[in-house]
């Protein structure tokens, strides 16, 4: 009975994204703590020592401002710090540095096209506060009935992006979450790992089945990919609509995302005592952010993926699908781009990068910029293809050697020898002696089978180790067997 | 030689000793460790004596002496320097005078710390307080009070009570306090000496463990307007790892107006601050001063500043609420006291903060995180924020009229021990002229102006912000007027006034 | 205002500041600080309706840090002072409360 029973969804997220700062948002101790040894990039400040006081790293608070540009939010004209109060053995000085009332972004939005409608998500705020460190529960380094705590991650700069609950499906959230981790890494101020833990998300979940009011907001935690977040929202969701369908009560709570078990469970007992008692960190006084700091950093903002995504559309007539994954990543784009000045053939470009290029780089787990391939030799490469002095097999494998040693696609070819088998004369002797080896295909399509030919010409494309250009083959075979010659 | 000798010394008049090789840095550190050896079993100003690395450094700067040009030596060369328990001394114990910091060794000076070191000052110990800083007499200290060397069966004033006695009982030449409501200019008064509390973010305060942020200010306390010259010069200015601090040079003794300039100066008598409740020898030995002032031609002028009350109630909210969130990182996690056999994480964190910290701080951690809490937050630490607003536009308001304050630091002498700890209040009432100054973030210099009943009466300056140079041409003017000296209380050295 | 804080109210703040006391102490202590909030009703003959508070106090632009890490050399002599370590981890016993 439940399944036909609709339900209005309402989600919010709030999600934290690790700054691409070099240091600390209050020290100087280095932020690439991963696969560091614990306890090795702290100072006094970060591991609140006695005495300690907090400084403001400045890149934290522009990357902070860029990201609430890129949301459309307004910036306001102070940065105000404050203090939220709790006790965990990660957060050392018994408060997490944070902002408040006054954020660095507020009054936002994000719109893209979802399911062919468009959609718009309000964000209520864009704001900067410090990591906690690490907690660790087991390990062959710990003694019974004891947690780890290492502060190599305490201090790191965070950007918190709050959402209005304006999203209305988990699929929805999903897409919002993917645009928005696109989004950070694109205009460069995290790299939204969500593995790495430098992209988290936790969700307001509230379930109605009249749609006439806001149901109970559940929150759901401890969501560590992207995975998890669609699988946490589905299963909270369907939790909501069967007690709400059982005439159950719906309990305003936190709830934690098990992965083994695959469902939210009550985090009950620890929210009850929660009052952070916010109030302005007296160790730091308000920063203020004048318009000029402003301007200067929207004129950094490039182009947002989405307004790119459709200008590639227009510009080089691509398909929907084909600009979003170029769009996926700033650098692949900017790759796409500088290409195209050097050779003014989008679609094939467009076709190599989705597909070829794309497959080397997730095998090489690298990103493009990182890679040893520029737009030149890459054009280089392209134009060679083109002018079929190689076929696309050869270039394919070409290209894949370029990605691993870094050398032309013309040094390649002289190194191993490699040319096309374009004389005809040449692909004449080897089509003949495939006639002589397969007289039954002869046959075949000599008696009308069409796939008898493909069967050739499959077998010259191997004499030839796929050197030669199938479309020549086909044209001397045809020609051949209908005795033309 | 007889301590007594440098009674009216100068550090200028040591650094002469010393630059004619008339005594050494070693000696001269000896006299003052054999001084302490002998009176503060008595005062129980220092909670750690630096004997033994003392020794050794004023040895290697007697050696520096050899081959140096005794005229390119720094101004602080050879001079110890006592240090209050809550600024961080590198490899020396910092306690804040708390148990739950008890052994605490901080691997890094305080940046107050590493300017004197670096103009070759000799850390000679650190001196007893409230427990971080937290209280008026230094009857909260954690290791036992500090008793006053005018009289042994009265406080020395807090919290920087350490340090006002051993400057006063010449232990040491000059020490560091800090204030946060009164705690430098409140002890040097009822010890007889002079203390700063420099304008907010003139002096970094990096290294000083934090009780009120937004109201801390670490200043010397010395035995001469001089003296506190010399060492404001050397710890004040911008420091960039203390964002508070305000980023202009050092102060320079060149800022202070001269004798003829100072006597051009409008002077403010606030009518709040000579009201009932002060003692009416305190108000006698002020009016001296006062009488003196005229005299030398000197303008003074009446004026108000009508919430001068309600600044003891809005510091009292304002104070204990950043305590609260400041004092939470004692928890035992990283370091300072961990209490033993504790099963579980919460149990660990209450063990160790009920057993580590005494009565006085956990009274303002109660009262700072209810005045924070969800429901109260208006009602208590915002108003107590907006009077703060009103306490400044006092000041601002005065100072359109007068160029300096004239006031009491107390409106009380040095009182017994146990006179006050009954009722938390009364004890709270003891800083009630050094409050407002601390609220706005105004300088404050406390001198000694005379004696009553003989004990010290301390006598506050308060000016406008960085402008501690008027203060100190006001100071010294007065100092010299009044000619008292510099202190020299008779330690009676009888036993059963022994501190155990 | 209502000064009057109530035992309960005490409790349960002393909960959050993670301070335990024992039913003698708190009864004296729950009367000072009763008897110092009472105090705070003085404020309230002011009329704070249009003044806006201080939170800090502030002369000029703070100091920032560039974006530079700099490995603070003495990062082990923190871990030497923590009451309890293994493996670089600082230690601390079970965490049952999540």
């Amino acid at each position: 009975m439940s399944e036909q029973t609709e339900a209005f969804v309402t989600i919010g997220l709030e999600i934290h994204c690790q700054l691409l700062t070099k240091s600390k948002l209050f020290c100087q101790c280095a932020t690439d703590y991963i696969g560091k040894e614990p306890n090795t990039l702290i100072c006094p400040v970060c591991t609140g020592l006695p005495g300690s006081l907090p400084v403001l790293n400045a890149e934290a608070l522009k990357l902070t401002i860029k990201t609430a540009l890129a949301l459309n939010c307004d910036i306001l004209p102070q940065a105000v710090f404050y203090r939220k109060n709790y006790f965990y053995p990660d957060l050392p000085k018994g408060y997490q540095i944070s902002q408040y009332d006054l954020p660095v972004g507020k009054d936002g939005f994000m719109e893209f096209s979802f399911q062919g409608k468009r959609k718009r998500v309000n964000i209520k705020r864009v704001h900067l506060e410090e990591d906690a460190g690490k907690l660790i529960h087991e390990g062959p380094d710990l003694p019974s009935s004891t947690s780890g705590v290492d502060f190599n991650r305490c201090g790191i700069p965070l950007v918190e992006i709050v959402t209005e609950p304006d999203l209305s499906s988990p699929e929805e959230a999903r897409e919002f979450l993917n645009l928005l981790r696109r989004l950070v890494r694109y205009i460069g101020v995290s790299d939204g790992n969500m593995e790495e833990g430098s992209l988290r998300c936790d969700a307001n979940v509230s379930v109605s089945l009249t749609g006439q009011s806001l149901g109970t907001k559940v929150e759901v935690k401890n969501m560590n990919s992207f995975r998890s977040v669609y699988k946490a929202l589905k299963f909270e969701v369907e939790r909501q609509r069967e007690m709400l369908l059982n005439h159950q009560t719906i309990e305003q709570e936190t709830r934690h995302w098990d992965e083994a078990k695959q469902v939210t469970v009550s985090a009950r007992g620890k929210e009850e005592a929660e009052d952070y008692r916010y109030f302005p960190d007296p160790d730091l006084l308000p920063i203020t952010i004048d318009s000029q700091l402003v301007e200067e950093i929207k004129n950094t903002l490039s182009e947002l993926p989405l307004e790119r995504k459709e200008r590639l559309m227009v510009e080089y007539e691509l398909t929907e699908g084909e600009a979003e994954v170029l769009t996926q990543e700033k650098e692949i784009a900017d790759f796409f781009e500088e290409c195209v000045k050097l050779m003014p053939k989008p679609q094939l470009i467009c076709n190599w990068i989705v597909t070829e290029v794309r497959k080397n780089l997730n095998m090489m787990n690298q990103s493009i910029d990182k890679s040893k391939i520029t737009p030149q030799k890459f054009v280089e490469l392209l134009k060679l293809v083109e002018k079929k002095e190689i076929t696309a097999n050869i270039g394919k494998e070409i290209l894949e050697e370029m990605f691993k040693s870094g050398l032309t696609a013309k040094e390649i070819i002289a190194k191993k020898g490699i040319s096309m088998i374009s004389s005809e004369k040449e692909l004449e002797k080897i089509v003949f002696e495939v006639i002589e080896k397969n007289p039954q295909s002869v046959a075949d399509y000599l008696s009308g089978k069409e796939k008898a030919l493909h069967y050739l010409i499959g077998q010259v494309m191997r004499a030839t180790r796929g050197q030669a250009d199938p479309e020549m083959v086909k044209n001397i075979l045809v020609k051949k067997l209908s005795g033309e010659d | 030689m007889d301590i007594k000798e440098f009674k009216d010394f100068s550090l200028e008049d040591y650094q002469k000793l010393i630059k004619n090789r008339e005594i050494s840095v070693k000696e001269l550190a000896q006299l003052f460790l054999q001084r302490i050896e002998n009176v503060d079993p008595y005062l129980h100003a220092f909670l750690f004596v630096n004997r033994e690395s003392i020794l050794d450094e004023a040895q290697s700067l007697d050696e520096q002496l050899e081959k140096a040009n005794p005229e390119e030596i720094p101004p602080l060369f050879g001079i110890p320097i006592a240090i209050k328990d809550n600024i961080c001394t590198q490899n020396i114990p910092t306690t804040c005078a708390s148990k739950i910091l008890e052994g605490f060794i901080p691997p890094y000076d305080a940046t107050v710390v590493s300017r004197l070191k670096a103009q070759g000052a000799l850390i000679l110990g650190k001196t007893n307080m409230d427990e971080f800083a937290m209280g008026s007499s230094t009857e909260n200290s954690a290791f036992g009070p500090t008793r006053n060397p005018f009289d042994l069966n009265r406080v020395p004033g807090g919290s920087s009570g350490g340090s006002s006695a051993c400057v006063s009982a010449l232990e040491a030449p000059v020490s560091l306090g800090s204030d946060t409501g009164g705690s430098i200019r409140q002890p040097a008064a009822f010890c007889g000496v002079v203390g700063l509390r420099p304008t907010y973010g003139r002096v970094s305060r990096f290294g000083l463990v934090s009780f009120a942020s937004s109201l801390d200010q670490i200043g010397p306390i010395t035995r001469t307007v001089k003296d506190c010259v010399t060492i404001f010069e050397v710890i004040s200015g911008k420091d960039e790892k203390d964002s508070t601090c305000a980023p202009y040079p050092a102060f320079q003794a060149q800022e202070i107006p001269s004798r003829e300039e100072v006597k051009k100066l409008k002077v403010g008598l606030p009518r709040e601050y000579f009201s009932e409740g002060v003692d009416s020898e305190i108000i006698e030995s002020i009016q001296n001063t006062i009488d003196f002032l005229e005299k030398e031609g000197i303008k003074l002028v009446e004026v108000s500043l009508p919430h001068t009350v309600y600044a003891l109630e809005a510091y009292y909210i304002v104070a204990p609420s950043e305590a609260s969130s400041n004092l939470a990182r004692y928890d035992g996690v990283l370091y300072g006291f961990r209490a033993q056999e504790a099963a579980e994480l919460q149990e660990m964190y209450f063990k160790t903060r009920t057993q580590g910290f005494g009565k006085e701080v956990k009274r303002r951690i109660i009262l700072g995180t209810y005045s924070l809490s969800s429901g109260y937050y208006d009602e208590f630490y915002l108003k107590g924020m907006k009077v703060r607003t009103l306490v400044r536009q006092d000041f601002e308001k005065a100072f359109e009229v007068c160029d300096l304050l004239l006031t009491p630091v107390s409106p009380c002498l040095p009182f017994l021990f146990g006179e006050r700890t009954q009722d938390p209040y009364q004890m709270y009432l003891a800083d009630v002229f050094t409050i407002p100054s601390a609220m706005a973030g105004i300088p404050a210099l406390s001198i000694n102006c005379g004696y009553a009943r003989s004990l010290p009466v301390g006598l506050q300056i308060i000016g406008r912000p960085f402008q501690e140079g008027l203060l100190f041409g006001l100071g010294l003017l007065i100092e010299e007027g009044l000619a008292l000296g510099a202190p020299f209380p008779e330690i009676p050295l009888r036993k059963e006034n022994t501190y155990e | 205002m209502d000064p009057k804080i109530n035992l309960e109210e005490i409790k349960k703040v002393a909960q959050l500041a993670k301070l335990s006391f024992k039913e003698e102490e708190l009864q004296t202590f729950f009367e000072d600080i009763n008897n110092i909030v009472s105090h705070f009703a003085k404020l309230e003959e002011l009329d704070l309706e249009n003044v806006s508070p201080t939170s800090h106090i502030s002369w000029s632009t703070p100091p920032t840090n560039p974006d530079q890490p700099v490995q603070w050399p003495d990062y082990q002599k923190i871990l030497e002072r923590a009451p309890r370590v293994s493996g670089n981890y600082v230690i601390v016993p079970k965490i049952v409360d999540k």
